[in-house]
């Protein structure tokens, strides 16, 4: 009836899963009953959770991924505290246990925590700055937000219900086969990541139409600010990779509940394929995340240098290369899997290439600040710690794809360190500046700039720390994924990573800190304007937050940077554009489609985990049920009245009129 | 009835607008529609009966045979995207064709690249594979069972 | 209408069946056809149709990188026969030649589906995407006979690499053809009922766009799995 689940299930003999997921469980549970009982959920339900707008989508995104961003960082104290104790000593994270531990944190942190980040900031920032009123599929956005969710509390249900892969954030057969890893780990592995997939590739599709078919009229593609560059490169890249993880993982799935032979260790099978189709998913993946990141610092370096950015064309070629070149290196994931020569060589060539590209844009934002007038916000401040420790882990990156010293390297600490230096100096500094550069839009106030800026020293200080102790350990000869250890020489380093973890969970002390008191203080933070950063691209012509429509009217775009054009003019003239003629706006109505596909996807998955088919086919149904009552729909959009258009943007103009007269004044004083 | 849906292609200069991926210019002819779908069936038809026949065929030097197919195939592929996609290389198709591109390019990295990889690391390493007969294919060294003298 | 066109006509998205119009084809505000914005972007959005009808054209490529990957699969792995059987041993060319003409011709009748879409010819659409719907599904009865066969046998996926990756590769084309039948049956219907409506002829062009493709990934399968793998 309940195929393999059985109470069984729930870890009652293990304390640490125990707590852990009781935890997580009360704060669920506490959050939802509070929304409940404090009457939220209307709200939540009519503006959230139902929401197909764009802005919306986007902060949920960035929401989930900092909720995950923490619940992966736990994961990484639990690994760090474990060293500390396991000198010699067994530690009191059971291998068992560690094994989920170091499964689930990379899984986490890379699907669910800077994936959805980068998504979140594309999805808000995107279609303000092409100049349009939302995306292309609106519907479908809600859809991938949601599905992506679904992956989330698949993962986290692992922890109540069951447990986690313990094979690593790859699944590499054999270990992931049905005979070494019998347990319902991997299973909960594979219907996450295909679930989420589904979403991500929904997403791709999304942002690439939006970015080719829907621009402001006037906005060439070489009118584009950066950041759209960098999402249409990120969006090529999610729809050329996934398909292949998608199918890939679908093998894996196959081999364990069918009995196939893709990479079984008999009847024929191959399981270095795995790798191979894992990784040509793999490395594009992880410029996936790098090049939206690319591109909020772009924004960043831009305004806070007070320059446009500098040779925005070496930009655009730079970041087009790097979207091409990355189909051409994933064998640098497995130079010591067994590849000739030659192969090897091959590979080495273009990692080494594509490094190329990278060090541009790195001189491009070198040359952007220089000559300008810089303003060291803490926005900035990520930035340009995210230029002086990304050289040192790209420069990392290229040593190991030289093959001889990756096979004295490879899956050592320093592997360890280099990944991270580079994924969390450009992804997690990224997702920071974003986060505090697109805040005031996106609610109405500003962060903190105090506390922001204590975030950002802790956080880089302990990041150096960790990770310069790791490029040591790896050095030493340290290997990743250790669950206990014996050597003299390494235990010093232990000491040190683990001093700059506390570091670093000081700086995220001081983030969250940073959300509440510029919640409490947010009349003071108020952004009146809707340009708190004398910003050079369209979504600072809109107020904050943004009307739904985004735009009364769609601006006209005569050249790059389009509304520092439109300021300039207004500043020198000292008066606003002409206002537009009103027209009725037609916006897409809400739709529960998203949350109700994602609540089957949840449940085919969880059903397909335990093996209860029957539930399985009845989720089926019900999300091909779903999706008929969706194309049924006849109404869809509903029009929102000239003068109510009219009202919210003659608000914005009168704000905006008055911090022109200022100006004016200073001037003329 | 009018036909404002489709007033976009044949109403401005084809050099102006974009089609859709699927759409022809100058759809209201039916005739011609008509003929250019049949023109496709035929030479579709015709391919397939090549590829078929060159299976059974002693005709063909044998080595050359999956070549041929593959060829058959890629210019059958290329009749459909044609005929019946309307994929053309006109300027009102370029964002379509860039797409088309785009994915055969990455088609044949990860395809052409599996094989290649795949088949360099089994030479290499699946025990009782015979081995490929590149030249700077690796064979097992013997392993150093003296010590090295000084 | 140039693209400094009043501003509710550019909007993105774009005005339909609020108007209650049921045949309507999309309309602006002073009752033209849709946004005149030249779809490549520049001149404004692009109108609803080639929005649409390009991110499908995406999702296909992404699909063709899916059905890659199982190619990319299959090709290395059909040398893993393990004790089971070999290509030439178990693939039937006629069967296979069957497989492909009735493809191809459902794919020339929803060509000709296309056309009476175009000319808003009600009858002609329903008949030609009926003999559509025949021939595919005389396509997935042949290779469910063929599989069932071949199961029947004890040629089952598990038996080896080779046959696992020929069953998921041909199953997962069939899978695909399956689902477009059903989205074919459910655009003949929602055509009937609400007639040439703007989003349902979008979504019967993208169904279009769907059944070409789903032949032209055929040609790779018989081409590649069937006659390569029949040669000695």
């Amino acid at each position: 009836m309940l195929g393999k689940l059985t109470l069984e299930a729930i870890p009652l003999h293990q304390p640490i899963p125990l707590i852990a997921g009781a935890v997580v469980a009360a704060v669920v549970l506490g959050v939802v009953a509070w929304i409940v009982l404090a009457g939220h959920l209307p709200y939540l339900w009519r503006e959230w959770i139902t929401s197909v707008d764009h802005k919306r989508v986007g902060v949920m995104y960035c929401l989930l991924a900092l909720v995950m961003l923490i619940r992966g960082f736990s994961d990484a104290i639990l690994m760090r505290s474990q060293h500390v104790f396991a000198y010699k000593a067994a530690g009191y994270l059971p291998p068992e246990h560690y094994d989920q531990i170091f499964s689930a944190h990379g899984v986490i942190m890379i699907f669910f925590g800077a994936m959805p980040f980068m998504i979140g900031l594309m999805n808000f920032a995107v279609p303000l700055q092409l100049g349009v009123r939302d995306v292309a599929f609106p519907t479908l956005n809600s859809v991938s937000f949601w599905l992506t969710a679904s992956g989330a509390l698949l993962v986290n249900a692992s922890l109540i219900v069951g447990e986690f892969a313990r094979t690593g954030w790859w699944p590499a057969p054999p270990l992931s086969e049905i005979t070494y890893s019998p347990g319902v780990g991997v299973d909960y592995y594979l219907w996450a990541i295909q679930i989420s997939g589904v979403g991500t590739l929904m997403t791709g599709i999304n942002f690439v139409t939006t970015i080719l078919k829907m621009r402001a009229p006037g906005m060439s593609y070489l009118r584009m600010p950066m950041f759209c560059w960098t999402a249409l490169a990120a969006s090529l890249l999610i729809v050329a990779a996934f398909p292949i993880l998608t199918a890939t993982l679908a093998m894996l799935s196959l081999d364990r509940y069918l009995g196939f032979h893709f990479f079984t260790d008999s009847h024929g099978g191959n399981s270095m394929m795995f790798m191979n189709l894992f990784w040509a998913w793999g490395h594009p993946e992880v410029y996936i995340l790098a090049l939206p990141a690319y591109g909020v610092f772009s924004e960043v370096i831009s305004t806070f240098s007070g320059k446009p950015l500098f040779a925005y064309r070496s930009m655009v070629l730079a970041t087009m290369s790097i979207c091409l070149l990355s189909f051409t290196v994933w064998l640098h994931h497995f130079f010591t899997m067994g590849p000739g020569g030659d192969v090897n060589g091959v590979f080495a060539i273009t990692s080494m290439i594509i490094a190329v590209p990278t060090g541009v844009k790195i001189f491009d934002w070198l040359f952007t600040m220089y000559g300008g007038r810089v303003r060291l916000t803490s926005a900035m401040l990520w930035s340009l710690g995210f230029m002086v420790t990304f050289v040192i882990g790209g420069a990392t990156g290229v040593l190991l794809a030289i093959p001889p010293a990756d096979f004295v390297l490879h899956n050592s600490m320093f592997l360890v360190a280099h990944f991270h230096n580079v994924m969390v100096s450009a992804v997690l500094f990224a997702a920071f500046a974003g986060y505090t550069y697109w805040f005031p839009k996106a609610f109405g106030f500003r962060l903190d700039e105090g506390w922001g800026k204590a975030a950002f020293w802790f956080g880089i200080t302990g990041f150096v720390i960790v990770f310069g102790a790791f490029y040591w350990l790896g050095l030493l000869g340290m290997t990743r994924r250790m669950q206990h250890y014996d050597v003299a020489d390494w235990r010093p380093w232990i000491l040190v990573s683990a001093f700059g973890v506390v570091v670093m969970v000081a700086g995220v002390a001081c983030t969250l800190i940073q959300l509440v008191v510029s919640i409490r203080r947010r009349e003071e933070l108020r952004d009146v304007t809707g340009d708190p950063w004398d910003g050079r691209s369209l979504e600072w012509a809109t107020a904050s937050p943004p009307p739904v429509f985004n735009f009364a009217a769609l601006p006209e775009v005569h050249g790059e940077e389009a509304y520092w054009a439109i300021k300039s003019r207004a500043r020198e003239q000292l008066r606003l554009r002409e206002e537009p003629d009103y027209a009725p706006i037609e916006m897409p109505l809400n739709s529960a489609t998203g949350f109700i596909c994602a609540f089957f996807a949840t449940l085919i998955g969880f059903a397909m985990i335990w093996y209860i088919w029957w539930l399985a086919a009845a989720g089926l149904v019900g999300a091909f049920l779903t999706f008929v009552v969706f194309a049924w729909r006849d109404k869809v959009e509903y029009e929102i009245p000239a003068s109510e258009v009219a009202r919210i943007n003659r608000a914005n103009r009168a704000t905006r009129l008055e911090a022109l007269q200022g100006v004016g004044q200073r001037r003329a004083a | 009835m009018s036909h404002a849906d489709h007033a976009g292609p044949d109403a401005l200069d084809r050099h102006q607008t974009d089609l859709a991926p699927g759409e022809e210019y100058g759809e209201e002819d039916i005739g011609k529609g008509v003929r250019g779908y049949l023109i496709g069936l035929a030479l579709a038809v015709l391919l397939t009966l090549c590829s078929f026949a060159i299976v059974h065929t002693k005709v063909v030097w044998a080595p050359a045979v999956p070549v041929a197919i593959l060829v058959f195939a890629v210019a059958q592929m290329g009749v459909h995207l044609v005929f019946f996609l309307h994929i053309t290389t006109g300027p009102d198709n370029t964002n379509n064709v860039m797409a088309l591109a785009f994915g055969v390019l990455f088609v044949v990295l990860v395809v052409g690249g599996s094989v290649w990889i795949m088949a360099n690391m089994n030479a290499n390493m699946m025990p009782g594979m015979p081995h490929s007969a590149m030249p700077n294919s690796a064979t097992p060294h013997q392993p150093m069972t003296q010590p090295m003298h000084h | 209408m140039s693209s400094t066109a009043s501003p509710g006509s550019v909007t993105a998205g774009s005005i339909t069946a609020l108007r209650g119009d049921p045949h309507h084809l999309g309309h602006s505000r002073d009752g033209h056809g849709e946004s005149r914005a030249t779809g490549r972007g520049i001149g404004g959005p692009a109108p609803k149709r080639i929005v649409v009808a390009y991110g499908f054209w995406i999702f296909i490529l992404s699909d063709i990188v899916m059905f890659a990957s199982f190619f990319a699969a299959y090709a290395v792995l059909q040398g893993g026969i393990a004790d089971g059987p070999t290509g030439p041993e178990i693939f039937d060319l006629t069967n296979t030649a069957l497989e492909t003409g009735l493809l191809l011709l459902s794919s020339f009748a929803c060509g000709m589906a296309s056309l009476a879409l175009g000319a808003r010819r009600m009858l002609y659409f329903q008949v030609a995407m009926a003999v559509t719907f025949l021939l595919g599904a005389g396509f997935v009865a042949l290779e469910v006979m063929e599989f069932a066969d071949l199961v029947g046998r004890g040629l089952i996926p598990s038996r080896s690499a080779f046959l696992s990756s020929f069953f998921t590769l041909v199953g997962c084309h069939g899978l695909h053809v399956t689902i477009g039948l059903l989205w074919l049956l459910t655009m003949m219907a929602q055509v009937l009922t609400k007639g040439f409506r703007a989003d349902i002829v979008r979504r019967t062009l993208c169904f279009a766009l769907f059944w070409h493709a789903l032949d032209i990934v055929w040609v790779g399968v018989f081409s590649i799995v069937y006659l390569m793998g029949s040669i000695t």
